[in-house]
C-alpha cells in the first residue's frame, strides 16, 4: 500500500480525496462515521506527502517516523475530541 | 572470466547495499531546514489543540460556522496547493536529471498555484466581509482566521523560497550531484501543504 509510488498517481489521489471531502462537506451531517472517514483521509494524504512528495520513504528514519506519527497523533484526536468533548471541557475549564 | 563476473557482482553488490544504507541516512534538505519544519508543525498543532478546546466548549458555533464558509474556495485552494507540491516534486526529479529547464518549469509551476492559493485566499476573505463575517463574529471564525491567515503567510514566505531556488537553479547553484538548497525548499513547500491538508477538513468540512 505505501511501497514506492509514480508521484503522478500520488497526485490524482490526493486530487480525487479531496474532492471526496469536499462532497462530504456539502452533503452529509457529521456522525462518528463521517469522522472516522474524514480522519482516514487527513492520515492517507499526510502520510502519501510526507513518503512520496517529500520522499521520506527511504530517508532518515527518525524524521520519517516523526512525519509518520503526526499523521497518526492528529486524525486520532479528531476521533476523540468528536467522543469526549465532555472531557476535553473538564480538563480545559478552570475553577 | 567468471571469477571476475562474480567479483564485479559482488562489488555492484556491496554498492547497492551502501547506497541503499546511506539513503536510509539521508535527511533531505539537511538538519537545520527540518528543526524549522518540527518548529513549524508544532506551531500547527497548538493551533489544532486550540480548535479541539474551543470546539468542545462552544459546539453549536463549530458545528455552524463551517455552513457559513465558502467551500468551493477551500476545495480550490486544497486542489491548487497539492498541484503545487506535485510540481515541487517533479522539479526535484528534474534536477536529479540535471534538466535544469525542466526543473525551472515545475517551479515557475509551483509558484504560480501559490499565487493561485493567495488569491483565492484573499477572494474568501473579500467574500466573507460582504456576508458579514469577521475575526469578532464569534469564536469559530477568531480561530479560522487565526489559523488561515498564519498558513496564508507561510505559502507567501515559501513562495518567495521558491523563487529564490528558480534562480539558484538558472545561476548554476543547484545540479544533479549538488541540490541540498532545493531539496531544503521543497521539504519546506511540502510542510505548507501538510498543515492545510488538516487545516481544510477541520475548518470546512467537520460539523
Amino acid at each position: 500500500m505505501f511501497t514506492n509510488k509514480s508521484i503522478d498517481s500520488v497526485w490524482i489521489q490526493l486530487m480525487l480525496l479531496t474532492l471526496l471531502s469536499a462532497f462530504i462537506a456539502e452533503t452529509a451531517d457529521t456522525g462518528l462515521a463521517v469522522i472516522i472517514i474524514v480522519a482516514v483521509t487527513i492520515g492517507y494524504k499526510g502520510r502519501m506527502i510526507v513518503d512520496h512528495f517529500m520522499e521520506l520513504i527511504h530517508a532518515n528514519r527518525y524524521i520519517r517516523a516523526s512525519m509518520r506519527l503526526y499523521f497518526y497523533v492528529i486524525p486520532l484526536m479528531i476521533v476523540l475530541a468528536y467522543l469526549f468533548p465532555e472531557a476535553i471541557v473538564r480538563m480545559t475549564t478552570l475553577r | 572470466m567468471d571469477a571476475a563476473i562474480t567479483a564485479d557482482s559482488a562489488q555492484m553488490g556491496r554498492n547497492t547495499g551502501s547506497q541503499t544504507l546511506s539513503a536510509q541516512h539521508h535527511v533531505p534538505g539537511g538538519w537545520p531546514i527540518w528543526v524549522g519544519i518540527f518548529s513549524e508543525m508544532t506551531e500547527f498543532a497548538m493551533m489544532f489543540i486550540i480548535y479541539f478546546i474551543a470546539k468542545a466548549h462552544y459546539p453549536e458555533l463549530f458545528n455552524e460556522g463551517p455552513t457559513k464558509l465558502n467551500t468551493l474556495a477551500g476545495v480550490l485552494n486544497t486542489l491548487v496547493l497539492l498541484t503545487s507540491s506535485y510540481c515541487v516534486a517533479k522539479s526535484m526529479q528534474a534536477i536529479r536529471r540535471d534538466d535544469t529547464t525542466a526543473c525551472v518549469r515545475w517551479l515557475w509551476l509551483a509558484i504560480i498555484a501559490g499565487a493561485a492559493y493567495l488569491l483565492i485566499k484573499t477572494w474568501e476573505y473579500h467574500w466573507n466581509e460582504t456576508m458579514g463575517i469577521s475575526k469578532d463574529t464569534n469564536t469559530f471564525f477568531t480561530v479560522y482566521y487565526y489559523t488561515t491567515f498564519n498558513h496564508m503567510l507561510h505559502v507567501g514566505w515559501g513562495s518567495a523560497a521558491v523563487l529564490w531556488a528558480i534562480f539558484g537553479v538558472k545561476r548554476g547553484s543547484f545540479t544533479a550531484q549538488s541540490h541540498g538548497g532545493l531539496e531544503a525548499v521543497a521539504v519546506y513547500w511540502h510542510m505548507i501543504d501538510l498543515a492545510w491538508i488538516v487545516i481544510f477538513p477541520l475548518l470546512y468540512v467537520l460539523r
